[in-house]
């Protein structure tokens, strides 16, 4: 009966040490083994980066998501490490909430609450702050959006767009060190991702999207092609984009 | 739909949600031993007039009586068969007084502030384990989902009829749980991602084991 624990208990990374202080500067996937459905998926998986703005295509069923789920500890290698900055996702799996935030496709899957500053309250909540020190925190983030108007708004009035906005600003919040996005923008219009993605531009953390729109990767320091649970290529965007068109075409011609 | 909070702002908006709720049990208290219909038309009137002053068109949130209708009229037809017209109509009105006046304290009561307002009540709940966070967490996320929920089904009822079923819309039942069991799914990953709360979390076991280790 975990779920009526008493008191919850706040984890903060800069008051922990990490596992594997040389990655601090990386975020780290070694030779990671998974199981998909009983069947080996991912089978000696590495990566590294320190790109502020890491991008991840691939198509449908690749591994995007486990990939990326691997990263907030929402699931565990089987085999190898996963490291964030140098904290163990698996074995300091308590500091990743405030250390990698995640942004879901769909933003009603992922806010919680009725209104939009009880939204945003609740990351600073999480981090420590008393009940009225969040609303403050959450009122303070959107009078310098210059959304104060927001505050007392029925989520479920809000459009798709401002929706997927008020979840990326509740996670910019807690302030990560890694922001995830797992397809954010899919079914926002252009103006709306071209504002999101100003938004993700102007924050200072690390940034890891997985998007289909291949135009967003402009501005992107490095991407990763996966295909089949395995890294395909991965280079600068305007190369690994030009040899992913590349494949798609030839596969659709064949 | 449950989220019925105004977000303008009214005389009443600026009361603490504690009075609020404290004068509600009062006026229910006192409304409760009172059988002279005359005197529930009085209060009937008189609680018709505070929505007035809820702003702009205040009374058109009148409405929300609807759809308690049919349940009134259940109600009077058995008085109409147990007693008689004089008591049935007194004991409707004694309802609808109530509930307008409840929700009177809905329309204007944000819900962060109604659960800090009954936090003393839940404190017996925390003799029992249950953490007053929890508890109001479960509530907003109640109050959250509900309108989620009947959008889910609208879309259900669309994709069902553009197919073109017609009768038997029972057998979306089966759909729409398996629909919100998905999406309970995803909200507790989200939740999981941004900390979960009060212990709750869907992180594989054996990360589970390792966090209780390191707490203890």
């Amino acid at each position: 009966m975990a779920w009526f624990a008493r008191k919850q208990k706040n984890y903060i990374p800069h008051e922990e040490a990490p596992l594997h202080p040389e990655q601090s500067e990386h975020i780290c996937i070694e030779q990671v083994d998974l199981q998909r459905a009983g069947d080996p998926f991912f089978q000696q998986i590495s990566l590294r980066w320190n790109e502020k703005r890491v991008g991840l295509i691939g198509n449908n069923g690749s591994g995007k998501s486990t990939l990326v789920r691997l990263l907030n500890g929402l699931m565990m290698p089987e085999q190898g490490r996963v490291s964030v900055f140098g904290y163990d996702t698996v074995k300091q799996a308590a500091l990743m909430p405030a250390l990698v935030g995640f942004i879901f496709q769909n933003p009603d899957h992922q806010m919680i609450f009725p209104t939009v500053a009880e939204e945003l309250a609740f990351g600073c909540e999480q981090l420590g702050q008393t009940t009225q020190e969040a609303r403050a925190s959450a009122l303070a983030l959107l009078r310098e959006q210059g959304i104060e108007s927001w505050a007392d708004r029925p989520v479920t009035q809000l459009s798709e767009g401002q929706k997927q906005r008020v979840c990326i600003l509740a996670v910019l919040i807690m302030k990560p060190r890694l922001l995830i996005l797992d397809e954010p923008f899919s079914s926002l219009d252009l103006p709306t991702r071209r504002l999101l993605l100003q938004l993700i531009h102007n924050s200072d953390t690390h940034v890891l999207l997985i998007s289909h729109d291949l135009s967003v990767y402009d501005e992107f320091d490095r991407l990763i092609w996966m295909e089949k649970g395995q890294i395909r290529a991965d280079g600068t965007p305007d190369e690994v984009i030009s040899r992913y068109i590349d494949a798609v075409n030839s596969s659709v011609n064949d | 739909m449950i989220s019925l909070y105004l977000s303008h702002s009214s005389w009443l908006h600026r009361w603490p949600a504690g009075i609020k709720l404290g004068l509600l049990a009062g006026c229910s208290m006192m409304i409760l031993p009172v059988v002279r219909l005359d005197l529930m038309i009085a209060l009937l009137l008189a609680t018709g007039l505070l929505y007035t002053t809820l702003g702009d068109r205040g009374w058109r949130h009148l409405e929300m009586l609807r759809p308690l209708l049919p349940f009134l009229a259940v109600i009077m037809l058995f008085h109409l068969w147990a007693a008689s017209l004089y008591e049935g109509s007194v004991s409707v009105l004694r309802l609808v007084i109530m509930f307008l006046l409840a929700n009177l304290i809905t329309l204007t009561t944000r819900m962060s502030d109604m659960m800090a307002a009954l936090q003393p009540v839940f404190r017996p709940f925390q003799w029992l384990g249950l953490s007053a966070r929890s508890l109001a967490l479960a509530v907003a996320l109640m109050v959250r989902f509900a309108p989620v929920l009947v959008m889910v089904m609208n879309n259900l009822d669309e994709a069902w009829r553009a197919r073109g079923g017609r009768k038997h819309k029972w057998r979306l039942i089966v759909p729409l749980i398996i629909q919100a069991i998905r999406l309970s799914d995803h909200v507790a990953e989200a939740l999981t991602a941004r900390g979960g709360s009060s212990g709750i979390t869907v992180r594989p076991q054996k990360n589970q084991e390792i966090t209780n280790n390191e707490q203890r």
